[in-house]
């Protein structure tokens, strides 16, 4: 259930850790695992202090960029077609190019199945577990 | 109800139009209208149809009823709000063709309520064992919040395990939600034990004493955390020394069977 202004964490090696989401991709009021969403990156990864900008060593992210980004995991109840449901401890998302291949080469942490009916195979391919 | 008889009825030829006619009187008086108007007696309670409901032709000469015809509304439409019988769980009855509280009503079974024996037909379709049922029964050996739960799956993937914060009874939608951590993330899954993807729930560990909330929630604070139950279904499978079976392994679909059979034995044992 995220929405404008929605903070979610990074869970790939692009460099952000922290995004904001800005826009749904498509005619979506709330996003869900596996929405495309539009994020502002606000929180760089490995930025100890306030002026640190120079620390971008492999970060292909900044603070202030705009990608587009995939929810991989939700706080909000997700059900399944069994009627089973699976919920997560954060809103977590794993960035991408406008063409929808990810930004990262890597994931760590756990993405929900929702994404293999979503056809993101590219992301569950990279992620260590799914659930 | 006599339309096609009336359009029939040729109108240039009088002599054959008022022989149709008489004809027609005959079938009436016998058939239709003293049918009706001996239902049309029977009721004169009020909470009867109303009476717009019921649209009588009179002939215009004789003042006698012509005909008739009632437009009747299906028996739920007509039972409205709940009775004051249905409350009282007094046995279903069956109805035949007689006033519901003056209300006319045809054969129908009136149940009492009809949630349980539909939650109970269905639970015995999917559960003909009872095995499920048992294991989540309010009983002593029956599994418990605050148990720490494996859940299988049918359609392979890893099987899940957490410990138990709730289960929500209701029938045959009885649903146990398991919480555990996987790579640091708490991650919370709500099964329906009656499932037939589910192909079996098993008891990792017993908490050691009953838990004193029937829901608990507070274990997702993070002073209360259980954290990662990953090792204590490691010793468990130790234990069960399933990692050991190579014969379990390569059953495949009969192994599901196999651990849905050790479920239901656990959970009456």
């Amino acid at each position: 259930m995220l929405q404008l202004k929605s903070l979610l964490n990074c869970i790939d090696n692009s460099g952000a850790a922290i995004v904001e989401c800005v826009m749904i991709v498509g005619q979506k009021r709330l996003a869900s695992i596996g929405d495309r969403i539009v994020v502002v990156v606000q929180k760089q990864r490995g930025a100890l202090a306030e002026g640190m900008s120079a620390s971008t060593s492999a970060n292909k992210v900044k603070r202030g960029d705009i990608r587009h980004a995939v929810v991989v995991r939700t706080r909000q109840k997700v059900t399944r077609r069994d009627g089973s449901c699976v919920r997560f401890d954060d809103n977590a998302c794993v960035l991408i190019s406008k063409a929808g291949d990810p930004i990262g080469s890597r994931i760590n942490g756990i993405v929900g199945q929702e994404l293999r009916k979503k056809k993101w195979s590219k992301i569950l391919s990279m992620a260590p577990m799914q659930a | 109800m006599n339309a096609t008889p009336l359009s029939r009825r040729p109108l240039g030829c009088l002599k054959t139009s008022l022989r149709h006619v008489r004809q027609q009187k005959v079938l009436f008086s016998r058939s239709m209208a003293t049918a009706v108007a001996a239902k049309a007696q029977q009721k004169p309670s009020p909470d009867a149809l109303p009476d717009h409901n019921f649209f009588r032709l009179t002939d215009q000469k004789t003042k006698k009823l012509r005909s008739a015809f009632a437009v009747y509304t299906p028996p739920t439409a007509l039972r409205g709000p709940p009775t004051p019988t249905s409350k009282n769980s007094k046995p279903d009855k069956v109805v035949p063709n007689a006033p519901i509280h003056g209300r006319v009503s045809g054969l129908v079974v009136v149940p009492s309520d009809p949630m349980p024996l539909l939650h109970a037909a269905q639970i015995k379709k999917m559960d003909p064992t009872g095995a499920r049922t048992a294991l989540f029964a309010k009983t002593r050996n029956a599994a418990r919040v605050g148990d720490v739960l494996m859940v299988t799956h049918r359609r392979g993937g890893e099987p899940f395990a957490g410990v138990c914060l709730s289960i929500r009874r209701a029938g045959i939608d009885t649903a146990i939600l398991l919480r555990n951590h996987l790579s640091k993330i708490g991650v919370e899954m709500w099964y329906k034990i009656y499932n037939r993807n589910v192909a079996g729930i098993e008891i990792i560990k017993r908490r050691a004493r009953r838990a004193r909330r029937a829901r608990l929630t507070y274990m997702r604070q993070p002073k209360h955390d259980m954290g990662s139950v990953a090792d204590l279904v490691h010793a468990w499978k130790k234990t069960r020394k399933v990692l050991t079976t190579r014969g379990a392994a390569k059953a495949g679909a009969k192994a599901a069977a196999a651990k849905a059979a050790a479920a239901a034995a656990k959970g009456k044992k």
